[in-house]
């Protein structure tokens, strides 16, 4: 099986790509989609770009473009198992070389980061071009306590943003997702969410990442926490069941992740009380769901934790990994109902977010932070095998 | 002379009623043997009565068990020859299945379990419908048999459900952040629960008109408790939940050139 391979962060921008790019944009308002298409026909090579965009306007406006007029999908915050499916069938359909997927708001990307992408899986042997985000602090929570971890520690991969929603494809790894994508053909598959990154490691491909810089993520149409974070994470943490025979054996990173880019500055203090009045109210009524899920060990921790002050909060990154792992290992053993063990789950992230914010708002750069969870979660995987294998038997 | 005729006589009414008390006891046996050998004729005709039944419930229950383990057998036959187990795992994209837990074993054993359960659901079935053509038979305990299956499901199924809507309300009211949750998830937990053996107790035919009684109490009583306490203690969570609302509906009309910044709250973005 290969490793990881090793991600090239470049910042010049490559030459325009030539050759058969399909850019697929998602659903989006038309306000965004016609500066997106300005902004595509500058950055490439006319003449060789098909853009396939459900509210595609007349193709005579993009005299360097074709449009492609397909059907509209449902709108989400991220990529589907749909819009892979159509994806590949539109790049097999058109014998495009390479696929370009453009999520919401894409018209917030630069031109060199559009063209980093394409470039990627046109002209190098790269089959998964990902997006490295600069975020402000306090966003994308959930990707850098949850997704970025678990990903970086299970696949030996580290992609910032996992669930990306600007991809660069080659054709080998459309179909790919297009196969993974199938398993849900028959339930929702305008909902269900592909992990490409997960996929690229097990089938050995390789996968680049590139700096694009500042972008405006969409936010989830239902904004309750409750279930978006239900909807990612059970999504998660069901690939991972499903790819346990690979992330199983021992791998390591090639080579450490540069954490040295620039974050952008906090904008004042958010308020965490609200967070830790949820965790209150969970340590005092899901201490009973907690201990069908964690072991007394991690319990214990928990219990030390409700009584920290406010003010220097902050949930150990060993603690968090292994309640993590917990979650995971409970998900593939139905050891609760799996609505009621993500939603148990919440009070936990919140703690975690909270004693980010602290430790953000004392200065340490929260790019550090995020790293020093991402290494404990890689210390702690021996601890998930090891539960993984024997549940039973390993409860410390 | 009058002595001799006297000692006669005496002897002869000793006779007589010995000859009288022989008599009787003669009769009593006679009952009592009688009311011997009607009791173990009603006994004996009550088990002919139910022997049939309880015959056709273990003939079901067994030529359905057999049933089963020819089906699972040839399921299994069929799933293996076919490599169901390889392309499940080819489609799942994993080969995690252990070999206790593959599908091939899972379909197996749930297609003999299938069986069996029918025999027994047609077992007690038919049970019940031999026990009707009896019914002349006074045993009023042997009705409850079907009706104790059926209310031991409902016990199962009604605890099943408590609990889970229990922990359902409690994780969501913990995440609403309501101080009474365990409070809300107990009522609740409680009202199904009270449901449940108002059901259980209607089908086993207890109780009669004081079970209905109860139970609208119980429930009515509950329920006002729940309303009471949320009533009381949600009233923040019920103008937070008005106030976003008109926030939203704000957030439409263009905001007025002053408007403030995003609130502290507003900065963290968890997507």
């Amino acid at each position: 099986m290969a490793t990881a391979d090793p991600i090239p962060v470049t910042t010049s921008p490559p030459e325009p790509p030539g050759g058969n790019l399909l850019v697929l944009l998602a659903p989006m308002p038309a306000s965004q989609v016609e500066p997106l298409l300005a902004r595509l026909a500058v950055s490439f090579s006319s003449g060789s770009l098909l853009v396939a965009a459900s509210d595609a306007p007349a193709a005579d406006s993009y005299p360097g473009l074709h449009l492609l007029a397909i059907p509209a999908s449902q709108q989400t915050m991220t990529l589907t198992a749909a819009d892979f499916a159509s994806a590949h069938q539109l790049a097999e359909k058109h014998r495009s070389r390479a696929i370009l997927m453009l999520g919401p708001e894409a018209g917030s990307l630069s031109s060199a980061a559009l063209q980093c992408l394409a470039n990627a899986v046109l002209t190098t042997p790269a089959d998964l071009a990902l997006p490295c985000y600069h975020l402000p602090p306090n966003a994308g929570l959930v990707n850098s306590a949850i997704l970025y971890p678990l990903t970086r520690a299970l696949f030996a991969v580290h992609p910032r943003f996992p669930l990306a929603i600007d991809l660069g494809l080659s054709l080998r790894m459309a179909e790919r997702l297009a196969r993974a994508a199938q398993r849900f053909s028959l339930s929702n598959p305008g909902e269900a969410l592909v992990w490409p990154v997960n996929e690229a490691a097990v089938a050995g491909f390789s996968i680049a990442e590139f700096d694009v810089g500042p972008r405006v993520l969409p936010q989830p149409i239902d904004p309750d926490i409750n279930s978006v974070l239900a909807y990612v994470t059970g999504s998660l943490f069901a690939d991972i069941d499903l790819k346990a025979a690979f992330w199983q054996r021992a791998r390591r990173l090639t080579l450490a992740r540069n954490a040295g880019r620039p974050s952008l500055p906090v904008d004042g203090a958010a308020d965490i009380a609200s967070m830790l009045e949820t965790f209150h109210l969970g340590y005092t009524n899901l201490r009973e769901i907690w201990s069908l899920v964690m072991p007394p060990n991690s319990l214990l921790g928990l219990k030390r934790l409700s009584s920290v002050e406010p003010a220097s909060f902050h949930m150990p990154e060993d603690l968090w990994a292994r309640i993590v792992y917990d979650f995971v290992l409970a998900y593939r053993l139905r050891t609760i109902n799996r609505g009621h063990l993500l939603g148990a789950l919440i009070p936990l992230y919140l703690a975690w977010v909270a004693g980010h914010i602290n430790i953000t708002a004392s200065g340490t750069d929260p790019e550090q932070h995020v790293e020093a969870v991402a290494t404990a979660f890689e210390a702690e995987k021996p601890y998930l095998v090891s539960r993984w294998r024997w549940p039973d038997r390993f409860n410390p | 002379m009058a002595y001799p005729l006297s000692a006669m006589l005496k002897l002869a009414a000793l006779q007589a009623a010995a000859q009288s008390a022989y008599t009787d006891n003669n009769s009593i046996w006679r009952h009592m043997s009688d009311a011997l050998h009607q009791s173990v004729d009603r006994v004996l005709a009550l088990l002919i009565a139910i022997l049939p039944g309880i015959l056709a419930f273990f003939v079901a229950l067994i030529v359905f068990t057999l049933i089963g383990i020819v089906v699972s057998a040839l399921a299994r036959r069929i799933l293996t020859v076919a490599k169901f187990d390889d392309r499940i795992a080819r489609n799942r994209g994993s080969a995690d299945w252990t070999p206790s837990t593959s599908p091939t074993a899972l379909f197996a054993r749930v297609s003999f379990w299938v069986f069996v359960f029918l025999g027994l659901i047609i077992g007690v079935s038919a049970f019940d419908t031999s026990y009707a053509a009896g019914t002349t038979l006074p045993i009023s305990l042997l009705p409850y048999l079907t009706h104790i299956v059926g209310a031991i499901l409902l016990l199962i199924a009604g605890t099943l459900i408590a609990r889970f809507l229990a922990r359902s309300v409690l994780i969501g009211a913990v995440n609403a952040q309501l101080q009474y949750a365990k409070f809300l998830s107990l009522g609740v937990k409680w009202l199904v629960l009270v449901l449940t053996a108002a059901m259980v107790l209607e089908h086993l035919e207890l109780g009669g008109s004081i079970v209905d009684l109860a139970f609208g109490i119980l429930f009515g009583g509950i329920v006002l408790t729940l309303a009471l306490a949320v009533g009381l203690g949600s009233r923040d969570l019920v103008s937070r939940s008005l106030e976003s609302h008109v926030e939203r509906s704000g957030e439409r009309n263009p905001p007025p050139p002053n408007a403030s910044a995003a609130s502290h709250s507003e900065s963290i973005r968890h997507f």
